[in-house]
């Protein structure tokens, strides 16, 4: 994990005791994780009434650098090591560095549940929806006399809150040829998961 | 069943009663070429010069027997039902035995014209997967998500689209028992009564 100079140097200045006293340092750790997960909270550090003796621009470099350092430890899987290391060179005092990292561990998990949702991906297929038809006639034709049926796939398309269909009809053959394709694909899922 | 004639229809046909069967098959083997392949007027005009009658009449002999074959196919008239269908008309056993070849040998084809004809929703062709394990992106390394990729292809009017759609593993499990469900209540006594009871 590397930080930028910037970062760095907003870093130190959450870290030094006479821009922010040790009181307000947990809670101003604790807004920074908040203020990533919670997009109600983002703004929540600058009317929060433990920090209003503080200097404004100050926390918000403060508040920047931490929320830097929090982002990349999560997108690195960074060690508490690693991340001491990085501290100390911002000269924070053991008992902050002890605090961050006790704060930080609880939270990782789900600043890693968040930045993983973020990126690109296919259509998701999330649950599936049939329905059954006996085709008997139409127009042209009088019996035709086949089962139809009409499958709806429900998927999640990034960036959409509802929920997308696809929808074809098939065959009684052409659905066990696709239930036989899945059927595959599930017994190689759990052969690889025996591994 | 039999077939009920309109009145135009069995004036049109009432021309070809008298025909000669090998004119008959002639006339037969027309009226398939332009059930595949749609009218082509010039033929009349051959025709009737041939046999001397009006270009109308052989027209109306041919649309005729278009109509009567198709019909049959829409039917799907069996045999003797399309023999008696035809006595009606006056056939004799000659011409009536033409007419029955012409029927059985071309139903399939007649039939698989009228189904490409019919109303069609998308329907499935071909499913193909495999089996991704996402390691990293951008915003977090380390990951270790399994995902499987999916090709839907799918047919609409003899058009094929391909769909690329994505799942998880408890949604791919989830997703196949759905479907074997849907397959098995085919084979459920309902299904099966009513599929038996639907003639």
């Amino acid at each position: 994990m590397e930080l930028s100079a910037s970062a760095l140097e907003h870093l130190s200045l959450a870290g030094d005791a006479t821009h922010i006293p040790d009181k307000s340092f947990g809670k101003l750790v604790l807004c920074a994780c908040q203020g990533v997960l919670l997009e109600e909270h983002r703004d929540v550090v600058a009317d929060n009434p433990a920090f209003k003796d503080l200097d404004k621009a100050v926390l918000k470099s403060g508040y920047s650098g931490l929320v830097t350092l929090l982002l990349e430890a999560a997108k690195h899987d960074s060690t508490e090591q690693t991340i001491s290391t990085i501290l100390e060179e911002c000269k924070y005092t053991p008992e902050r560095v002890k605090e961050l990292n006790k704060i930080f561990t609880i939270q990782k998990p789900h600043l890693q549940l968040l930045i993983g949702k973020i990126g690109s991906s296919f259509p998701h297929i999330v649950d599936i929806d049939w329905r059954l038809d006996y085709y008997m006639k139409n127009n042209h034709m009088e019996k035709v006399n086949s089962a139809v049926y009409l499958i709806s796939l429900k998927t999640e398309v990034a960036g959409e809150t509802e929920l997308k269909e696809v929808q074809f009809s098939c065959s009684l053959e052409q659905l066990q040829d696709l239930v036989g394709k899945l059927k595959d694909a599930t017994k190689c899922l759990e052969k690889i998961s025996q591994v | 069943m039999l077939l009920a004639f309109e009145d135009s229809h069995k004036e049109h046909l009432s021309f070809l009663v008298d025909l000669d069967p090998e004119v008959l098959k002639e006339f037969g083997k027309i009226s398939m070429n332009f059930i595949r392949k749609g009218t082509n007027p010039k033929v009349f005009q051959g025709a009737a010069q041939k046999l001397g009658v009006p270009v109308e009449t052989v027209q109306h002999g041919v649309e005729g027997l278009m109509f009567l074959l198709t019909e049959s196919c829409k039917y799907m008239l069996s045999e003797i039902d399309f023999q008696d269908s035809v006595m009606t008309l006056g056939f004799s056993e000659e011409t009536r035995a033409a007419l029955l070849d012409l029927y059985t040998e071309h139903q399939r084809e007649v039939r698989d014209i009228l189904q490409e004809m019919s109303m069609d929703l998308p329907h499935y062709r071909d499913l193909e997967w495999r089996f991704d394990m996402q390691l990293a992106s951008r915003s977090l390394r380390h990951q270790m998500s399994p995902s499987i990729l999916l090709r839907l292809v799918t047919e609409d009017e003899g058009e094929r689209t391909s769909t690329m759609l994505e799942t998880d593993p408890v949604n791919l499990v989830h997703m196949t028992r759905v479907l074997e469900t849907a397959l098995q209540e085919m084979k459920s006594g309902y299904c099966r009564r009513i599929v038996r009871n639907i003639k």
